[in-house]
């Protein structure tokens, strides 16, 4: 254990060190490897946010031999929502009692959502595979704004793209908003992809 | 539209900060710098001047004497930026990009550049400023996402983390 404290921090000590080596050496010349992180839900906004960016970035991602020395490389990520393991039920009159979901409960749930996910993904694999973009997919457990943050870090993400739902002011404040969150708080740019309302393209 | 049905059109609103001088460069260096001289994007560079009398802040007797002043430093910021701006692209050997100044809050200015233009993605910096920093000055860049109507790149500068 010790070991893999002491490689883990190893690794994370010089990958830090390595942005900062090529901001003092060169500053235009950024890191090559190009990564874009889409995040998906079951909403359709962020389907749209994927078809986008492979319209508009096809250029970039497209496995062509230069972006394959390269390395640009599309990352779908898609994260589940966490299943408590209890419910609060009213129990009737004397008020909420926690019961225990039984474990066959829990594995049915897990079941549909890990379905679920899977399904969303190879729905977004096709669209990549389409125009011919390297693509990757993976999946969280969590709540999807603190995970696509941390993703974001450990994984070196160079543009994270999200769907917008295009919320108002009030909703926004109380629905929260994924988006808005990974705007303000992810350690890359971030690309918020609106639908189109009345929009003509 | 004649030439804006081929290359969809790409705004980068710029103004005085690091953090959009940075974006800039980010914008360059990921979506023209490496497909030259055949940009996969228009690229469009705004600066919205802020107008003096909104960037004073105050009003009071003495206010009729600094506002000529105010706006020549505002104009000579103005002409840095374009400059620098230029600078970058040349760098860069980006050529083509179109650079125009407005007067104004930068926030409408970028929305209505956007809708003008029919533009399909709007680059911003990020200033990084805390919440409380967002609820008092206010974000364009929040705004923005917000508000515009194609969809938006949020730059930030990464900070080195020790």
């Amino acid at each position: 254990m010790a070991d893999n404290h002491a490689t883990a921090a190893l690794k994370t000590s010089t990958v830090e060190k390595q942005p900062e080596t090529t901001e003092a050496e060169a500053p235009r010349v950024m890191t090559r490897t190009k990564r874009m992180m889409v995040a998906i839900d079951e909403s359709d906004s962020s389907f749209y946010a994927l078809q986008w960016v492979i319209d508009h970035f096809s250029d970039l991602l497209m496995t062509t031999e230069t972006a394959e020395a390269e390395g640009d490389l599309l990352t779908v990520v898609h994260v589940q929502s966490q299943f408590y393991h209890f419910a609060a039920f009213p129990a009737g009159p004397g008020g909420a009692t926690a019961v225990y979901a039984s474990t066959a409960m829990i594995e049915s749930v897990k079941k549909a959502q890990q379905e679920a996910s899977a399904a969303l993904l190879s729905r977004a694999l096709q669209m990549c595979r389409a125009k011919q973009i390297r693509a990757e997919t993976l999946v969280l457990e969590g709540d999807a704004k603190d995970m696509i943050c941390q993703a974001v870090e450990q994984m070196h993400v160079d543009l994270l793209v999200v769907g917008s739902r295009g919320l108002g002011k009030i909703k926004r404040a109380f629905l929260g908003s994924v988006s808005d969150y990974c705007a303000q708080h992810a350690s890359c740019p971030i690309l918020i992809v609106r639908p189109p309302k009345e929009i003509t393209k | 539209m004649a030439t804006g049905d081929e290359k969809p059109v790409m705004v980068v609103g710029v103004d005085e900060s690091e953090q959009s001088i940075y974006a800039l460069e980010w914008t360059l260096d990921r979506f023209f710098a490496p497909y030259a001289p055949n940009f996969p994007f228009k690229l469009l560079i705004i600066h919205a001047k802020p107008n003096a009398v909104s960037a004073l802040g105050f009003a009071g007797p003495g206010i009729v004497e600094v506002v000529p002043h105010v706006d020549a430093d505002l104009k000579h910021t103005a002409a840095k930026v374009v400059d620098k701006a230029k600078g970058i692209c040349e760098s860069k050997s980006v050529h083509g990009a179109m650079m125009e100044v407005f007067e104004g809050d930068a926030r409408n200015i970028l929305c209505e550049v956007v809708d003008k233009h029919h533009a399909s993605l709007l680059v911003v910096g990020s200033h990084g400023h805390g919440a409380i920093k967002r609820a008092v000055i206010g974000s364009v860049s929040d705004y923005c996402a917000h508000h515009a109507h194609c969809s938006v790149i949020i730059v930030k500068k990464p900070k080195i983390k020790l």
